[in-house]
């Protein structure tokens, strides 16, 4: 068993790790073949992991609508939502399931006067929060948050057309803080968290990272 | 009342930011749009194409959430194309985009009069993120093997000549994830060397800038305001030209109430200061 559950999910870690790797430089037919092979494998599993997530989804609101938890009505309503979604594209405006999406229909209704609203306005409603935010936390507390207050203001005029109707230097001013200070700023993040996710690979290639086994083992 | 104010109900900031985003949008009033030089590299790039009749892949990794910003850049990058007559293949990187993409397809192929197949070609979504842009550097056909109504990919002329990534005049993906700098960057440009352009939301677009200064994506367009600034370029303003109102009058109203926060919290400061030397 334990062979089964560690020695052999961490042998193919360790292979598929290092072929992954080196086919990604090797120009030959042979380890362009393998990487398209993989990258297939992977498209596949992708495409299962919809129906996992599927799966467990309809399971938890299903098991909140079961028990009658707290709010086990939003539930229902995923159940109704995912239903009448479900019935219109295999019904798909009347050419059945097998058929090319059709491009009219019930499915495509919702899609466009129920679900982009939808999720439009959710994402709009953090226009709201951050302007919230921003009167609680832009304070000039330091010479640091300062600064930032400044440079915040000047990105948020130059962003807009009504900057350079103030004057050119906004717009201008609003550039030099993205080409210079955020940029050196985005380079050492990037640097730092790349140098950071090669570490964790070696680190799982290797078998020291052995958390994604599960189990609460090492 | 400075306290009061220092802790200012946030309602109060919600129904100023409510008639900043409202009025605006009924009131009939405009400020004038400067492009700046990371849109007009993309406007450049889209004309050189054009001169040769080319081909550009238009990828859509995002979804409804986004489509504010992100749509009217789709249709602009559309207009310009169509009106160079340069072949449109497109494809969708995220599962709820496929009926974004069609409906900007039909809408500005229908101002064109082109036809689907000849002029462009709407391959659907595919999952999989960064292997299908792998498989497509290595074989687009079998990567998509028909289009998103089931025609052979093979056949349709918009994409019989495509064979790789290699094959496109510029590959254009417009991103409300990390599709760019974790997908694309890495397994598509760096790999395949094709001219790439990104279009991004504005909260993106500073994760960005260094891909710029390295030649990785020619050009850049950040959030609404890129896309005015591409509608300002091809001289066809549209919702984006439109959204800049609200987003003006809002980001003046958010940078008032930070002056306002800031004068009452040096204000309290000080009164406590007096307070403290007059005991």
């Amino acid at each position: 068993m334990l062979f089964l559950k560690r020695t052999l999910p961490l042998g193919i870690a360790f292979a598929l790790g290092l072929v992954g790797i080196a086919i990604y430089y090797i120009p030959h037919s042979a380890a362009q073949a393998m990487e398209r092979d993989l990258a297939i494998w992977l498209r596949i599993i992708a495409a299962w992991a919809y129906f996992l997530g599927l799966g467990s989804l309809l399971q938890l609101h299903w098991a909140r609508i079961r028990q009658h938890q707290a709010g086990w009505g939003y539930s229902l309503v995923v159940y109704l939502s995912f239903g009448l979604m479900f019935f219109f594209v295999l019904y798909n405006n009347g050419m059945g399931p097998f058929a090319a999406q059709a491009s009219a229909g019930g499915y495509q209704w919702i899609f466009s006067y129920v679900y982009v609203a939808c999720a439009a306005t959710m994402f709009s409603l953090l226009a709201f929060f951050i302007a919230s935010a921003a009167f609680r936390t832009f304070r000039a507390r330091s010479p640091e948050a300062a600064i930032l207050l400044v440079s915040a203001v000047i990105v948020m005029l130059g962003q807009v057309p009504i900057g350079a109707y103030i004057g050119d230097y906004i717009p201008q001013a609003k550039e030099w803080l993205m080409r210079v200070p955020n940029m050196a700023a985005k380079r050492g993040i990037l640097l730092g968290v790349s140098l950071g996710a090669i570490a964790t690979s070696l680190r799982i290639i290797f078998g020291i990272e052995r958390s994604y086994l599960g189990g609460g083992e090492e | 009342m400075i306290e009061k104010l220092l802790n200012l109900d946030r309602r109060y900031i919600f129904i100023f930011v409510f008639l900043g985003v409202g009025i605006p949008l009924l009131l009939d009033f405009s400020f004038p749009i400067k492009p700046e030089k990371h849109a007009q590299a993309i406007y450049d790039q889209i004309e050189r194409v054009g001169d040769k009749k080319g081909t550009v892949l238009l990828s859509f990794s995002y979804g409804p959430s986004t489509v504010p910003e992100l749509q009217p850049m789709a249709l602009s990058l559309l207009r310009h194309c169509f009106r160079r007559d340069i072949n449109v293949v497109a494809i969708c990187m995220w599962p709820d985009a496929p009926g974004l993409a069609q409906q900007a397809l039909e809408e500005i192929a229908a101002e064109f009069d082109k036809q689907e197949g000849i002029d462009y070609a709407f391959m659907g979504y595919k999952p999989g993120f960064q292997n299908v842009i792998l498989n497509m550097g290595q074989d687009f056909h079998s990567t998509f093997p028909q289009d998103a109504w089931g025609a052979s990919s093979d056949t349709l002329a918009a994409t019989r000549n495509i064979h790789s990534l290699k094959d496109f005049d510029f590959i254009f993906d417009l991103a409300a994830g990390s599709s760019i700098d974790q997908m694309w960057i890495p397994f598509g440009q760096e790999k395949y060397k094709f001219p790439l352009g990104a279009g991004c939301t504005a909260v993106i677009a500073p994760d960005l800038y260094p891909y710029i200064q390295s030649g990785q994506i020619v050009g850049l367009l950040g959030g609404l305001s890129g896309a005015a600034q591409y509608e300002a370029i091809i001289g066809k303003p549209g919702e984006a030209t439109k959204g800049m109102r609200p987003q003006s009058v809002t980001h003046l109203i958010m940078i008032a109430f930070i002056l306002l926060g800031n004068t009452m919290y040096f204000l309290s400061r000080r009164s406590v200061q007096t307070a403290a030397n007059s005991q």
